[in-house]
């Protein structure tokens, strides 16, 4: 258990990275009309999706208005 | 309107589009990932049952370990980037019809997918010093400083890596008329450079070499690549060219 606890300094920059381009795609549904499929899907695959469930929806998601 | 209109609206695109910052991220994110990864897997790997005994036989992590994490990941995330990125570059707009609209003003076609080459590449560029610098800072902490010509080299020549499959995806996106093609052509390219790079003395020649190549300037050895670093570039000009003369032709 020592070991985890030395390294998890060096998580916190790598956590708060990836927490903040969930919120940012979360921002970004939230004030968006119309998605490419069901919002609340989009919701699950930002939030369960780690790194790539933010790229997706950025990439698939995001219907123009 | 001229290249740089053009590439000012094509950077302001990706940031409000968010793509800029999700490259940046990514980037970033496996750039302080992959030291630690490198570091610590022997611990990983004593968490297991039976642990202790595979932790043992696994030699003890170096600085190459870091830098062989780092050209992976990224490599591997930008290749993917790189081609969800570019796939709509042209395909989506003529789909929408927006490259018809934009065109009806006098920019050159050349201009249009000049400015989409630039934006991507300083997209890609700066995600890479990024994940550079955080890559570098962390190696410091968790092994030993890096030679700093060395990285900057290799991080040249991944930035050069990337910058092949962004234009091979973006004469893809020129060809085809929605992005799921374009996609669809870049995968198959790509898997047919990694069969053709899986040929003996092939490999030498292709982009792949220049990972290989970085690696070895970045852990302080020497090796040459410069004919793969040609071949890269000459894969960028002719996908860019080949885009060109072929979307000069297209009906919007």
């Amino acid at each position: 258990m020592q070991s985890i606890q030395q390294w998890l300094p060096f998580l916190i920059p790598i956590i708060v990275l990836q927490l903040a381009l969930m919120i940012f795609a979360l921002i970004d549904l939230a004030r968006r009309e119309r998605t490419r499929g069901p919002k609340w899907l989009w919701v699950v695959i930002i939030v369960l999706g780690e790194l790539i469930g933010p790229i997706l929806y950025f990439v698939i998601g995001q219907e123009e208005e | 309107m001229g290249f740089f209109v053009a590439l000012r609206k094509e950077l302001l695109e990706q940031w409000r589009s968010y793509r800029l910052l999700v490259v940046v991220i990514v980037f970033t994110v496996f750039g302080l990932l992959s030291p630690l990864i490198a570091r610590f897997m022997v611990e990983f790997f004593k968490l297991l049952p039976n642990g202790e005994q595979i932790a043992q036989i696994i030699p003890p992590p170096t600085v190459a370990d870091a830098i062989t994490q780092y050209l992976k990941n990224l490599s591997q995330s930008g290749v993917i980037l790189a081609l969800l990125l570019t796939m709509g570059a042209v395909a989506q707009e003529k789909d929408k019809g927006t490259a018809a609209m934009m065109l009806v003003k006098p920019l050159a076609r050349g201009a249009f997918l000049g400015a989409k080459f630039a934006a991507l590449s300083l997209t890609f560029a700066l995600s890479i010093v990024l994940a550079g610098a955080g890559a570098y800072y962390y190696t410091l902490l968790l092994f030993q400083p890096l030679p700093l010509g060395g990285w900057l080299a290799l991080n040249g020549l991944l930035l050069l890596f990337i910058l092949v499959y962004v234009a091979v995806t973006l004469l893809c996106s020129t060809i085809a008329r929605s992005p799921v093609v374009a996609a669809g052509l870049a995968v198959a390219l790509v898997a047919l450079l990694g069969a053709v790079g899986a040929l003996p003395g092939v490999g030498e020649y292709l982009p792949g070499r220049l990972l290989t190549w970085g690696a070895a300037v970045a852990g302080g050895g020497a090796g040459t690549g410069w004919p793969a670093a040609g071949v890269s570039l000459g894969i960028v000009v002719t996908a860019l060219v080949g885009a060109w003369l072929l979307f000069e032709r297209q009906e919007l």
